[in-house]
């Protein structure tokens, strides 16, 4: 079967072409790339607003959100129950600012798990992080203090055929929790 | 077109609504609860998988550009099942492949690709390719092309998720299933528009514009996602 399409003499194929290219391009450079990666050649993107995506003002703005995420937070303990597959890790984390505390219970179903509470600090690049207890447990009772700001929380290792539950209560200074 | 299908046409209209009334389009992303979900599953999850596949071929834009450039002048039935067959066979052959044996593929790269399939059937729908070298490369063989593509997108994205090995198989089967129902859904979708479309005299005389705005479109993802790799 030919397939149908439209027939255009070379010159009005050419012209057509070139034409989707320019839109294209102009498109890119700005409005797509301004807004994606903050990529602003023209200062286009910049008079149309669509830098704030990556700007130091969404910056300021996301903090503010997230310390009233926090303050609404605080009072307030929260159960979160975290399944960790048979023979993996899973780690989850709370997003913090500094010299903020995390009042925490967790247990599991059962079974014991190795743990690592530990830290992570915010921008950085390198991997690093300050553990604050390593132990095999299946439950622990404490609280902790942030040194510095950036995300905060458990590593569990479940070694055994099953998959364990573990069920973890809150309460504290905290924007943002999940898995990660 | 027979009315069994029109009447498909009409159920995934109604399907599709329910599946995107909470708009959420990502090219080839993976939201957060997808994301949580795929890190903590184990053993075989059948459902889940299907539906992580059918909403990631209903969601995704640069999909959509592709099937409608496809789809703009091919409305018979058998064309089409033709046209979905291969693509299955692509996509199916390159995810199965690429899991199971831990290739993977840049996927900015990967969408740089899938934008220029989208380049191509725009430039082929405008007689391009017949203007320039007296025919169209194969419709078919350049839909497979693209499936083996989008394949090797798709494997490359499940595994950074490091998928338990317990009942992998059997959901990587149940995501290539999905991926087919909402290709399906999708197909439909589209199908139905440009039919309706097809009877207006309009249908003619956007044919063109339409084909290079799908051009731009395609060149724009191309952009947008070599800009990604440059710089990432």
């Amino acid at each position: 079967m030919q397939q149908q399409t439209i027939t255009l003499t070379k010159a009005t194929l050419l012209k057509y072409t070139l034409f989707s290219i320019a839109f294209a391009a102009i498109t890119l450079v700005t409005i797509i790339l301004p807004a994606e990666y903050n990529i602003d050649p023209t200062g286009v993107g910049h008079a149309l607003g669509l830098t704030v995506f990556n700007s130091v003002e969404a910056e300021k703005i996301s903090t503010v959100l997230s310390q009233k995420e926090a303050e609404k937070n605080k009072g307030i303990a929260k159960t979160i129950d975290i399944m960790v597959p048979a023979h993996s890790g899973v780690e989850y984390k709370f997003t913090m600012q500094q010299h903020k505390k995390l009042s925490y219970l967790w247990l599991t179903n059962g079974a014991a798990l190795y743990f690592d509470l530990h830290g992570e600090p915010e921008g950085d690049t390198t991997g690093y992080f300050e553990s604050y207890a390593i132990a095999t447990s299946n439950r622990m009772e404490g609280s902790f203090t942030t040194p510095f700001t950036g995300v905060h929380g458990w590593y569990w290792k479940n070694t055994s055929e099953n998959p364990v539950t573990v069920q973890l209560t809150v309460k504290g200074d905290y924007a943002t929790h999940g898995l990660k | 077109m027979p009315s069994r299908l029109q009447q498909y046409c009409l159920l995934s209209l109604t399907t599709l609504f329910a599946l995107v009334l909470p708009i959420e389009v990502f090219a080839h992303g993976v939201d957060d609860n997808t994301r949580a979900f795929l890190q903590q599953n184990t053993g075989i999850q059948i459902i889940p998988f299907l539906y992580i596949g059918a909403k990631h071929m209903v969601t995704g834009y640069d999909h959509l550009l592709f099937l409608v450039g496809v789809l703009f002048f091919l409305y018979r039935g058998r064309d089409v099942l033709l046209y979905v067959s291969m693509f299955t066979l692509g996509h199916s052959l390159t995810l199965l492949f690429g899991v199971i044996s831990n290739i993977q593929v840049n996927a900015y790269l990967i969408d740089a690709i899938i934008g220029l399939s989208v380049v191509y059937k725009g430039f082929d729908n405008l007689g391009g390719f017949k203007q320039l070298f007296g025919k169209s490369p194969n419709a078919k063989l350049a839909v497979l092309i693209f499936g083996l593509f989008h394949g090797f997108g798709l494997a490359t994205k499940l595994q950074e998720f490091q998928l338990p090995e317990d009942g992998l198989i059997t959901n990587l089967i149940a995501f290539n299933v999905g991926v087919e129902l909402g290709q399906f859904t999708a197909l439909a979708f589209i199908l139905l528009m440009i039919n309706f479309w097809r009877k207006h005299s309009s249908f003619n005389h956007f044919a063109t514009s339409t084909n290079c705005l799908l051009m731009s479109a395609g060149f724009m993802l191309m952009g947008f996602q070599l800009t990604g790799y440059f710089i990432n």
